[in-house]
């Protein structure tokens, strides 16, 4: 909304002259401020990790069938295709491997392999990182929320305590976090169910899953960074870590919703959405 | 940008200014505190209008919501808010029987999130609400609000409405000239409520109120809500009645 954006960019501007003085964490040190002045977070367009200098990463693409995605196609003339995996990554067990070498015979054999997100389904944790469009935190002492515009989705972080004894199997699981160094909050998420993929190539998971996310502003905040480690003994032989980064820029949250025009003009095989046949109350 | 939005926006930005502080919910030494977590204890299918009777509808208002009760009837219209889960829009959202969430930040808003459906509100404080020609392009479910403080009531002004929300779990409509006043506050320290004000003059013949009480319930923790799966027990809520 670009007029609401340059009248909030002018008021952000007045703001940001007195919008120096950090807040604090529970143990009396600064935190870093993800929210303030109309503040979002611009994913950028592509919906993969980065993979880590060194160890164990999450599931790339294929060398030998390199994925081009619509936002690569745009830049080099390309034709965009489907995501392959690379099955020879050691941290999957034999029966993931299994199910990304379906999804990766699906994807050849022309099935359409949109995310689970584009029919309108929660990602969980850490595939909500991977949303391409706009993140808002929202800070209080107590608790943090972490907002995506795409389809308002809501993730909600607990500070300064922990993890409840049994948490109830849920699509983004219980996060608890604490801030650490003035520039980081780091939050820790079990209890997600097992009906989300952890990336865009469709690798499941078990409801063992346990992530680790670091969030951090670098290069003088104009960029929040987020490194995480992934562990699943059910799924993964090993932890693995990767990151993914966004701009900062001047946006309020808009309502993006997600279940509406959703007609399949193509007449390909795709997920039922989301639906209550019986209304709730 | 629109010159008289433009200065708008800058005298109050200056004004704003010196408000301000990161971190913390603006204002949060002088700004009555309505965070929390709030559960309504009782639903109503049909809304409830201060001072009791029906909804003043106009011949337009009634015509259509004859006709929208008779297509749910029939099945010709299905509630998307229900069957999809789309945003409830106002004033339908404030009976849920879900609870929800309001918090107090960042600096310079006033978010709401609602369990049900996901639904977020954002109420940004002490600006001018969009005019017209920036409203219409942009029509929201919940509508587009700006709030102010007057004294301890969070008064929360909102347009820029589509018209595709029911305004309660009837059927009744609005169109999308829809503009509705809230004010919120604690009237006791357990208890909000929302009186909302509904201003829409082609379906309406005046100005109607409906008033919404929510207990304060800082014990619960706000779930996940995906549309179709189960969800948490409302049988303390009376009035609903699961299908």
């Amino acid at each position: 909304m670009p007029r609401f954006t340059s009248t909030a960019a002018v008021i952000g501007i007045l703001y940001a002259g007195v919008a120096l003085l950090p807040a604090l964490a529970a143990d009396g040190g600064a935190i870093p401020d993800f929210s303030s002045n109309n503040t979002g977070w611009d994913g950028g367009g592509e919906n993969d990790f980065t993979s880590p200098k060194s160890g164990p990463g999450p599931v790339t693409s294929d060398p030998a069938e390199p994925y081009i995605s619509n936002f690569t196609a745009r830049r080099t003339g390309q034709a965009p295709n489907w995501r392959i995996a690379d099955l020879t990554n050691p941290i999957l067990k034999p029966w993931v491997v299994d199910a990304l070498r379906q999804a990766n015979d699906d994807a050849r054999n022309g099935k359409a392999m949109f995310t689970r997100e584009a029919r309108c389904w929660p990602q969980g944790v850490p595939a909500m990182l991977l949303n391409p469009i706009l993140l808002f935190f929202v800070q209080t002492p107590k608790e943090v929320w972490i907002l995506q515009q795409a389809d308002h989705r809501v993730r909600r972080v607990y500070l300064d305590q922990p993890h409840t004894a049994n948490p109830k199997p849920s699509w983004f699981g219980e996060s608890v976090g604490h801030y650490e160094g003035g520039d980081t909050l780091v939050v820790d998420t079990i209890g997600m169910n097992d009906k989300t993929f952890v990336d865009s190539y469709r690798t499941p998971h078990t409801t063992q899953l346990h992530v680790v996310e670091r969030f951090k502003l670098i290069d003088g905040g104009k960029t929040l960074e987020v490194d995480f480690t992934v562990d699943d003994p059910g799924a993964f032989n090993m932890p693995w870590s990767a990151s993914k980064r966004w701009k900062r820029v001047k946006r309020t949250l808009e309502e993006e919703t997600c279940a509406e025009n959703n007609a399949t003009f193509f007449k390909y095989e795709v997920e039922p959405m989301p639906q209550a046949d019986k209304p709730d109350f | 940008m629109n010159d008289v939005f433009a200065r708008a926006g800058l005298a109050l930005g200056a004004v704003l200014a010196a408000a301000s502080l990161p971190g913390a919910a603006r204002g949060a030494d002088t700004a009555p505190d309505i965070a929390g977590i709030y559960w309504a204890s009782r639903y109503d299918a049909k809304i409830q209008i201060v001072g009791g009777g029906d909804l003043p509808l106009t011949a337009a208002g009634k015509a259509a919501y004859d006709e929208n009760m008779a297509g749910l009837k029939n099945g010709s219209i299905t509630d998307t808010a229900r069957k999809f889960c789309l945003p409830d829009g106002l004033p339908r959202v404030l009976a849920t029987p879900y609870p929800f969430e309001i918090v107090q930040a960042p600096p310079g808003q006033v978010t709401i999130i609602y369990e049900f459906s996901h639904q977020i509100r954002v109420v940004t404080m002490d600006r001018p609400m969009p005019n017209d020609k920036e409203l219409i392009p942009y029509p929201f479910y919940n509508g587009h609000s700006v709030g102010h403080f007057e004294g301890d009531t969070l008064v929360v002004e909102t347009a820029g409405f589509n018209e595709k929300t029911f305004v309660d779990a009837t059927g009744a409509l609005h169109t999308d000239a829809l503009r509705t006043i809230e004010r919120i506050r604690k009237v006791s320290p357990i208890e909000l409520e929302d009186v909302i004000t509904v201003h829409d003059p082609e379906y309406y013949t005046r100005d109607w109120q409906a008033r919404f009480v929510y207990r304060q319930r800082n014990d619960v923790r706000l779930e996940d809500y995906t549309c179709g799966n189960v969800h948490r027990d409302l049988s303390a809520v009376a009035g609903v009645h699961r299908p």
